[in-house]
């Protein structure tokens, strides 16, 4: 069974890899975490992703991709006075999430009239991600890196400017679950839901 | 075409790569930690009834990991001692604590000074190396050179001695301590300075006089 998993894993990546129908992208994602709310909670504008995505033939509807994609979150917290045995603290401080992932995407491009120029999409991404989480106060910081595994379910919308350039735009939403957790920061499986827009461009014929 | 996706990249990796805080939202207020001995103070009171303090006006203690020769500061060469010294005072009468008399030995010996560390660190420079491929003729070599970094770190340090019973522990022993800091990194230093002391105090209850 094995076998046949990474023959098809293989068959797959070589057809991907000489694919002629294939699309890069690049676009800003804008992102809200879903969960742990108190360590950081705002929408972030301060992300990005880009990607390669190629059909599996020439004719499908069906794409194969990888995704690279990074976002921060933050949030300021207040001064606030932390009592512990034998002492307390008092400080300001800022909260940051720096997130980085890496997903290999299925999606499925629906028909949208002849003209192969609009895209409508959806599909599902999975990889890792890996988040760095930050504690600023004043000159002092404290750190924790965790690794966790990604699903991202997907839909989206590609546009080309003309029938036969290659050139285009995109936009799509994301939820991103992720079993990312830290134990110093008390935070268990990072989600959070992304809006992106970008370009893109496209070799489809 | 290609180039405008290129440009798109780098702008997007540009505006969103490793964001930080604001240097000066991080800086405008010192992280003030107290710290207490668990033997002497419990359940909120003082097993020993400290009253009387000693403290210096216009010295403060000055620990430099460079400058040997700078051991103390003092006021009026510099305006930082006397205001942190008049808001530790200030802070101790509001407990309840009264100056030492005149050859009167104090319960509480407050030592007040600042820590100034300065760190340093350095970064090889290695410069464009264009070699032509003949026998180092026609080529140019630039010889690496190393370029220093320095930044000041340190922190105000206040501290409570027992000196009430000093003979009886055979040693001096700090049962109270507040680290205010950074100090040589503060948006207003003096200010910041007194907010930090005034803080230590106020988090502080269990110092009051019984």
């Amino acid at each position: 069974m094995k076998k046949y998993l990474m023959f098809t894993i293989a068959l797959l990546g070589a057809q991907v890899l000489y694919a002629q129908n294939n699309y890069f992208y690049i676009a800003l994602d804008v992102n809200t975490p879903l969960g742990n709310k108190d360590f950081v909670n705002e929408t972030s504008a301060k992300g990005g992703r880009l990607g390669y995505r190629a059909f599996v033939t020439e004719d499908s509807r069906v794409s194969i991709g990888i995704d690279a994609s990074w976002t921060t979150f933050d949030k300021y917290k207040p001064t606030e006075t932390f009592e512990s045995h034998g002492g307390a603290i008092t400080t300001d401080y800022f909260n940051y999430v720096y997130q980085y992932s890496l997903a290999v995407s299925g999606l499925y491009h629906f028909k949208l009239g002849e003209s192969e120029r609009i895209f409508p999409y959806a599909g599902v991404g999975l990889g890792a991600n890996h988040n760095e989480y930050v504690q600023y106060y004043n000159i002092y910081s404290s750190a924790e890196k965790k690794w966790g595994f990604l699903v991202r379910p997907e839909a989206g919308i590609l546009f080309r400017f003309t029938r036969n350039r290659g050139l285009g735009a995109m936009a799509a939403v994301h939820y991103d679950y992720s079993t990312n957790k830290s134990e110093n920061f008390n935070i268990d499986k990072f989600s959070s839901v992304g809006f992106q827009i970008g370009l893109i461009v496209m070799n489809r014929y | 075409m290609r180039h405008l996706l290129v440009c798109a990249t780098v702008l997007v990796a540009l505006w969103s790569c490793h964001p930080e805080p604001d240097d000066y939202d991080l800086l405008d207020q010192m992280v003030v930690s107290t710290n207490y001995d668990t033997t002497v103070y419990i359940g909120g009171n003082s097993v020993s009834s400290y009253k009387t303090y000693a403290l210096p006006k216009d010295t403060i203690g000055y620990v430099s990991n460079t400058d040997r020769n700078d051991t103390i500061r003092t006021s009026p060469q510099y305006d930082l001692p006397r205001k942190v010294l008049q808001a530790v005072e200030t802070n101790m009468i509001n407990l309840g604590y009264i100056p030492a008399g005149l050859g009167e030995i104090p319960d509480i010996g407050v030592n007040v000074y600042a820590v100034k560390d300065l760190n340093l660190f350095q970064q090889v420079i290695y410069p464009n190396y264009y070699y032509s491929g003949y026998y180092g003729y026609g080529g140019y070599y630039y010889y690496p050179y190393v370029q220093t970094y320095a930044y000041n770190t340190g922190s105000l340090v206040v501290e409570f001695v027992d000196l009430k019973n000093a003979a009886a522990n055979k040693k001096y022993v700090v049962i109270w301590n507040a680290y205010m800091g950074d100090l040589f990194n503060a948006v207003n230093q003096l200010d910041q300075s007194i907010e930090a002391v005034n803080q230590a105090f106020e988090q502080s209850p269990y110092l009051k006089v019984q």
